[in-house]
């Protein structure tokens, strides 16, 4: 057989083999099959900033942001396997991931000295690297990943959590000109995806809780809530989430304005959709003293019964 | 008329062998692996040598192993079998390659630098250095005509010019052997003429010239011999005075009955009933015209022609193959 | 100290033509042009982008630094075959390793040129930005500049393999994607312990170029300078490393008809 011959069946079994090396590693390494939003990227061992499984540059740059937080140190999601022995994850010690509601457990990319099983790289790695004790960590002022949020949203106009979260960072200033900036970043994004739940509701809600224009955010809401009823939204996406946001804080800045009935009908629209919500049901059932209008006493008593 | 049969040897005698050789190649083979994977011999066998001091003519047809065997010889590719000897040291070895200079055909240098600093370059990796380096760059490159283009970068120099420099870059370090692939190539004239009087007073200095050229006209005015190869094998090695000298041609045209048979190679009667003979040899035809004399014919034409060594190499491949 | 010469004039020789060629200076106007266009985004002001600037600037330098690097080495033998400029270097009384290194010095010799030109242009620009300048940032310099030992090493072992394309493919892919390599062959060795050894074993042989790299300690914050038995480990590995690619090169080269 000629060389030609030989190298054409090493490769071949070199490919083969590989194949199955690289079944046997996802396992281990569990990459999402596709990434659905950005739990994906955030939820999944394998997923890291060096794009191995990116879709987007405004996924990637998502990441970077969490980077920026954690002062440049890298952490991922658990494996299954981590779970399951019951390893010990991060916390942070201002509470932050809980307040996102943050379910996913992490630890650093980086493993620790005593469970690395690569002696002497590992410990130049952590050396040369930023790489620290992540339990109990704080994180750095946010306003250092606005830049990212910026090239986010230039780059990705419709990779809506680059405009709210980078609204909600600007916002975090305790100045009228820091949420006047805000909002109207807010607004450029609007002007990128016009049937946006998410953005409007983000609009509505510094205009009135910063700002205290409920005249000038109810009108947002109520439009945030139409669509919500109208549009064909995933119920995982951004939009999908603020969808239930727009009824809640509709109901609630109608209800502070003193137009009860309104409030009431927007929670009911609400319910529509979201069914069990807890709040809206309360929002639908206001409590005794609040003033119903005759024609909707039946409804109540029919909720009451339920 | 019949050509001579060339002269091979087979091998070298030992007297050969103790001489002193600039170049000793002994059944040298070359081979190279083919696109289709099959091997083919560039050189079969090829033994020569080259004295020192001589100026050695390296021929042969496109093909016929020449740039192999002096690859060989510069040690950037290795003999399948036999050896190569350069200056009494292995072909390719620092020590030859200290004491050579390679003129490579259709070289390039780097095209971003100079002329002055390519040499600079070659110099110091010669093991030259300091303002003996910087001398005889200059130097070299006012022999080669360069003296105006040296700080000039390679790039914007034409064919000729580069050939210039490598041919000064051949001559750093005064080498004892020079090995010259197609020398004269890209080379006006006047520029053969320069180089051939620069050769020439090199190897009155002593140096052995080692070279193969397409050029025969300028093979004729400056080799001692000739080698002739093809298909990879050694097909002639002749003096080149002898090659010439048998190039040489004598006709003859007379009237009479006279005996020539003993003096010429041909005979032939024209229209008008007079015979050609023609000779060999200035003494030969002297003796004929002295016969037709005396025998009371009439010498009416008398004729010198000069071979080319175009035609004795065409006749000698024409022979071979 | 003939070898120190010979090594020397090689080295100069590719320092000066890719000087000339400007190569370089292609680069250099290109990362400045990427690190001035993070002023772009001075629509948040000047404030809060001291981390993005300092991210951006040293990833541009790590990133066409590296580039240069592969594309100096793993052109490198393949072009003096294909342009003959070997043959008269080669007729010289320099034998095959003594060129191979000359070479290498003079690959590396044009990384170090091309990384200090874009350092000083990243140092420009972030002052710009108004980034103080830190001590770690000499060390990141240091680093980097061991690790382009390795890259050039690395490159010009694949070019005497592989075709010019093909080697500068595969050093990029190799040298950019290592350390996504290098964590999924540590998380696999981390789920199989029981093949632990092999997963390590074939990360040890893969060019370990992000140690080198401490980009993430120089652009956040208040990370303490890297210990000095590091950077001496990280010399080490270069050396080890770079030696060994060498080697791989040579004993190819050495043999090669040209």
């Amino acid at each position: 057989m000629t060389n030609s011959g030989f190298w054409a069946i090493g490769s071949i079994v070199l490919l083969v083999s590989s194949g199955q090396l690289t079944k046997n590693i996802s396992k281990i390494v569990n990459p999402p099959g596709k990434p659905a939003g950005l739990e994906a990227h955030e939820t999944h061992a394998g997923a890291s900033l060096l794009g191995q499984f990116r879709t987007s540059t405004s996924s990637w740059l998502w990441l970077k942001t969490d980077l920026y937080l954690h002062n440049g140190v890298e952490l991922r999601a658990q494996t299954d396997a981590e779970i399951a022995a019951g390893e010990e994850q991060i916390h942070d010690a201002d509470g932050w991931h809980d307040a996102i509601g943050d379910e996913v457990r992490h630890v650093t990319a980086i493993p620790a000295k005593n469970s690395d099983p690569r002696g002497f790289f590992g410990d130049i790695e952590r050396a040369t690297q930023s790489f620290s004790d992540m339990h109990g960590h704080t994180h750095i002022d946010p306003k250092s990943a606005l830049p990212l949020y910026r090239l986010m949203t230039w780059l990705d106009p419709q990779f809506l959590p680059g405009w709210t979260i980078g609204a909600t960072v600007l916002a975090n200033e305790r100045k009228d000109s820091a949420v006047a900036t805000a909002i109207e970043y807010l607004n450029e994004g609007l002007n990128e995806n016009t049937q946006s739940i998410a953005l409007r509701v983000e609009i509505a809600r510094l205009k009135i809780t910063r700002q205290r224009d409920f005249k000038g955010g109810i009108p947002i809401l109520r439009e945030a809530s139409n669509l919500a009823q109208v549009a064909d939204f995933d119920p995982n996406s951004e939009d999908g989430e603020s969808a239930l946001d727009a009824f809640r804080w509709l109901a609630l800045s109608l209800r502070e304005i003193g137009e009860f009935q309104e409030s009431i009908d927007s929670a009911i629209r609400g319910l529509e959709l979201f069914a069990n919500d807890p709040v809206l049901m309360r929002m639908a059932n206001p409590a005794p003293g609040i003033w119903i209008p005759e024609s909707q006493k039946a409804y109540y008593k029919e909720m009451g019964k339920s | 008329m019949v050509p001579k049969k060339p002269k091979v040897p087979s091998q070298l005698s030992d007297y050969q062998i103790r001489m002193s050789f600039a170049i000793n190649c002994q059944g040298l083979h070359v081979r190279y692996r083919s696109k289709s994977g099959k091997p083919v011999e560039a050189v079969s066998g090829l033994s020569f040598g080259v004295e020192k001091g001589e100026i050695v003519g390296f021929l042969g047809p496109n093909g016929a192993g020449k740039s192999s065997t002096l690859k060989v010889l510069m040690g950037f590719i290795e003999p399948y079998s036999g050896s190569a000897k350069v200056l009494e040291s292995e072909s390719g070895s620092i020590e030859s390659r200290s004491r050579t200079g390679y003129l490579p055909e259709v070289a390039m240098y780097y095209p971003f630098l100079t002329p002055f600093e390519t040499l600079t370059l070659y110099g110091e990796l010669q093991g030259l250095k300091g303002k003996a380096l910087r001398n005889e760059t200059f130097e070299l490159l006012e022999r080669v005509g360069l003296k105006g283009s040296q700080k000039k970068q390679n790039r914007t120099l034409s064919k000729g010019m580069l050939q210039r420099v490598g041919i000064a870059q051949s001559l750093l370090g005064n080498p004892e052997l020079l090995i010259l692939d197609e020398v004269t190539s890209g080379l006006d004239p006047i520029g053969r003429r320069e180089l051939r009087a620069l050769l020439q007073e090199k190897n009155k200095q002593g140096t052995t010239l080692f070279f193969s050229s397409h050029e025969l006209s300028e093979v004729s005015r400056i080799c001692d011999r000739i080698l002739i190869i093809d298909k990879g094998k050694l097909i002639a090695e002749r003096n080149l005075k002898e090659v010439e000298a048998s190039l040489s041609k004598y006709l003859l045209t007379y009237n009479g009955e006279t005996s020539l048979f003993d003096l010429s190679m041909e005979f032939e009667e024209d229209e008008s009933g007079n015979m050609r003979a023609s000779f060999a040899t200035k003494d030969a035809l002297i003796e004929a015209i002295d016969r037709v004399k005396i025998s009371g014919g009439k010498v009416t034409d008398i004729v010198a022609e000069q071979g080319s060594l175009e035609d004795y190499f065409l006749e000698t491949l024409g022979v071979a193959a | 100290m003939k070898k120190l010469l010979i090594w020397k004039a090689l080295a100069r020789g590719v320092v000066l033509e890719s000087v000339r060629r400007k190569d370089i200076w292609v680069v250099a106007i290109l990362g400045l042009l990427t690190i001035l266009s993070a002023g772009a985004l001075g629509f948040f002001g000047f404030s809060g982008l001291e981390l993005f600037a300092k991210d951006l600037g040293l990833t541009v330098l790590s990133i066409f630094s590296t580039v240069l690097a592969v594309l100096a080495s793993s052109r490198m033998l393949p072009d003096e075959i294909k342009n003959r400029t070997l043959y008269p270097l080669l007729a010289r009384p320099v034998s095959r390793f003594d060129f191979l290194f000359g070479k290498f010095l003079g690959a590396v010799a044009v990384s170090w040129i091309s990384f200090s030109l874009l350092a000083a242009m990243v140092a420009i620009a972030l002052f710009t930005f108004g980034v103080t300048f830190e001590l770690i940032l000499i060390q990141y310099a240091i680093c980097k500049m061991m690790g382009l030992v390795l890259v050039c090493a690395f490159s010009l072992a694949l070019s005497a393999y592989l075709t010019p394309a093909a080697a500068t493919t595969l050093s990029l892919v190799l040298l950019f994607g290592s350390s996504m390599m290098l964590r999924g062959l540590t998380m696999a060795a981390l789920g199989s312990p029981d093949l632990a050894w092999l997963y390590t074993s074939v990360s040890n042989l893969l060019p370990q170029v992000g140690l080198f790299d401490l980009g993430s300690r120089a652009t956040n914050q208040n990370w303490t300078l890297v210990p000095a038995w590091v950077v001496l480990a990280l010399a080490g590995y270069m050396a080890i490393y770079s030696t060994a690619m060498l080697t791989f090169s040579w004993a190819k080269f050495r043999r090669r008809a040209i």
